[in-house]
């Protein structure tokens, strides 16, 4: 059957992986130059990465972005969506045991399926230029030097009237450690921090009806297992499972079943999550202003609510303090407690150069801290890491904007 | 160009005929032209329009790319082929038959999964008990992944399945599926069960215009007069 050849085809492909390449590039030199000068060993990550990788760390969610293809020999690959986890790999090949400090900068292109039609703020190859930095032992100091480094590269360049937007994901890890709350509802409540949606559903449900247990055998055989012993737990399960004709099947062990269902069987001895500590969680990630005036905030919620986050406030604290010894202009920084939640890897200080105003194509520049990246793709250990990277394209187009 | 306008409908099988008795119901008698085993064929009374007879698959393609004007094919397929569907097919009659419902489905002896909440949290243990991801095996991989998404469930891997779905979990190819299932049968012969909130799309066969289609004088009248056979139910 033959059809009508379409009038109006996909998206057209650009014959040209760049406008104003010549200009890129002599961006990217005086970049890469900034980064050379503060001791950035100029690293060259594959294009084509194991898609395992990044679709097991990130999530599926990041294949809906992602070029993902199969080779000859059944390999599932992908273009690089971004240079940091190619950037790790690196470093893991060159030192196995994530022991050693190294800094590494990049200049090269990143893919990524662009919904709707790509233009050329949102491309669908650009150019990342950055930095990783890792096995640094001072986290404040380093997420200072490495805001400084990025801001200065960014001035070089010659943006102006730009802000910084910053957030920090520890703060929030450990207002959850200090919440008199059972571990696994903090676990339940971390885990959701990346979705915000997911994460108020999770909080009104700890907050009305902790457990759910809709079947009531099922329920009943809960408040019968023991809490003491998991071992037995685990035959009483066995034993229903046997008695309702329900094999099991597939990789999910009885195991993992028993420990869900004495989570369930606790919470439903456990009282709901008390309005103060819903109040208190949502009150903090209000939060956001001029980053003295946010640590502020923070700290007087905490003191109202006599919850104890004296350490990672003064962590935060100090890091302001030597951002401003790096003469960066801490007027112009904001501190967001909600900052960050689209990037799962993240653990630490977060951050992203904004032009006001530009929507998607006005972010400039971003970065955060990740230290535990390395251990979930294969290091031994978890260790300090921290990178930031340019999206080249958008910082050309912003200089041009501002003339 | 001919200038016409083209028609498509489902090549074989039920969904062949059930589209053809549902537009003679509404007075439009389709036929095939030349031989029985063509995909040529038209509709009586209607010179200006051709019909195609497509795999349903391709006729979801099609109406994307504006290759043909009008097409029958299953909701499900519109959706999971069609990036932003809405923008660019135009629902113009959902048809009735065609049925069926895409699903989550896990083993019956998952007792402590009934939602997909419960679902999120067995999977992140399942991350962390055996270093990887819960695989869920499907052909449905953007309704899946634009499903699990909205309901903030991201500690998964898609394993594409083109045939016999309901048997990955068994086969250990699988942990959980995503799949079509009309009275639910299959999946507990499977020992398989569905979640509560674990329904992606109610799917049936539908009538679909194509935005990107370009239109002559003489198939815009044509799709009026068709359109108008379907704007009240039989």
């Amino acid at each position: 059957m033959r059809v009508e050849p379409s009038a109006f085809p996909q998206a057209e492909t650009p014959a040209e992986s760049a406008l104003r390449f010549e200009a890129l590039e002599a961006q990217a030199e005086q970049i890469m130059g900034v980064f050379a000068r503060a001791g950035y060993e100029r690293v060259a990550p594959s294009f084509i990465q194991p898609a395992d990788i990044f679709l097991d760390r990130i999530g599926e969610a990041l294949r809906n972005r992602t070029y993902v293809f199969t080779d000859p020999d059944g390999q599932e690959l992908c273009l690089r969506p971004d240079l940091t986890i190619p950037a790790c790999r690196i470093y893991l090949e060159r030192n196995p045991e994530a022991d050693a400090e190294a800094r590494y900068s990049y200049n090269g292109p990143a893919f990524r399926y662009q919904p709707g039609e790509p233009d050329a703020l949102r491309p669908r190859e650009f150019r990342q230029a950055g930095i990783e930095n890792f096995g640094e032992a001072d986290r404040e100091q380093t997420d200072a030097e490495v805001l400084a480094l990025i801001l200065e590269a960014i001035r070089l360049a010659g943006l102006t009237g730009f802000e910084v937007r910053c957030g920090d994901l520890g703060l929030f890890r450990a207002l959850l450690g200090a919440l008199p709350i059972p571990a696994r509802w903090r676990d339940r409540l971390l885990h959701g921090f990346w979705r915000p949606g997911a994460f108020h559903s999770a909080l009104r449900q700890l907050a009305s009806a902790p457990a759910s247990l809709p079947d009531p055998r099922v329920a009943a055989l809960a408040a019968s297992l023991d809490p003491q012993n998991s071992l037995t737990a685990e035959q009483q399960v066995a034993a229903f499972l046997d008695a309702n004709n329900l094999a099991m099947l597939g990789a999910r062990n009885t195991g993992e079943i028993t420990s869900r269902l004495l989570s369930a069987a606790a919470d439903m001895r456990e009282q709901p999550l008390s309005a103060d500590v819903v109040e208190l969680v949502e009150s903090y990630l209000a939060i956001s202003g001029p980053a003295d005036a946010a640590l502020a905030a923070i700290a007087s919620l905490m003191n109202e609510a006599r919850i104890d986050l004296s350490a990672p406030l003064d962590a935060c604290r100090r890091r302001q303090m030597l951002m401003r010894e790096a003469d960066i202009d801490m007027s112009a920084m904001e501190f967001d407690t909600d900052f960050g939640r689209q990037f799962e890897y993240y653990s630490g200080f977060v951050f992203q150069i904004e032009m006001p105003g530009h929507g998607i194509a006005g972010q400039i520049a971003g970065g955060g801290r990740y230290d535990g990246l390395l251990a979930s793709i294969g290091a031994e250990r978890d260790a300090p890491a921290i990178g930031s990277a340019i999206h080249t394209e958008r910082l050309l187009a912003a200089k041009g904007s501002g003339r | 160009m001919t200038g016409k306008l083209i028609l498509g409908v489902p090549s074989k099988g039920r969904l062949m005929e059930q589209t053809a008795d549902d537009f003679a119901a509404r007075g439009l008698a389709l036929a095939k032209t030349g031989h029985q085993r063509g995909y040529r064929g038209e509709i009586a009374g209607f010179p200006d329009v051709e019909v195609a007879y497509l795999s349903a698959s391709e006729i979801a393609r099609h109406l994307q790319l504006g290759r043909i004007h009008l097409g029958v094919t299953g909701e499900d397929l519109i959706r999971e082929h069609i990036p932003d569907a809405d923008k660019r097919c135009d629902l113009v009659a959902k048809l009735g038959f065609g049925r069926a419902d895409v699903v989550v489905a896990v083993p019956e002896c998952w007792i402590d999964v009934a939602t997909i909440a419960d679902l999120e949290e067995a999977a992140a243990i399942f991350y962390r008990e055996h270093g990887r991801r819960l695989r869920v095996a499907t052909k449905y991989m953007n309704l899946t992944r634009r499903f699990f998404a909205e309901k903030g469930l991201v500690s998964y891997r898609i394993v594409e399945s083109l045939g016999a779905t309901e048997g990955t979990p068994a086969a250990q190819t699988a942990e959980i599926i995503v799949d079509i299932t009309t009275t639910g049968t299959t999946l507990r012969a499977n020992r398989l069960k569905t979640l509560s909130n674990g329904t992606i799309l109610r799917s049936q066969a539908c009538l679909f215009a194509s935005i990107a289609a370009p239109r002559s004088p003489a198939s815009g009248a044509a799709e009026a007069r068709i359109r108008q056979h379907f704007a009240k139910s039989i």
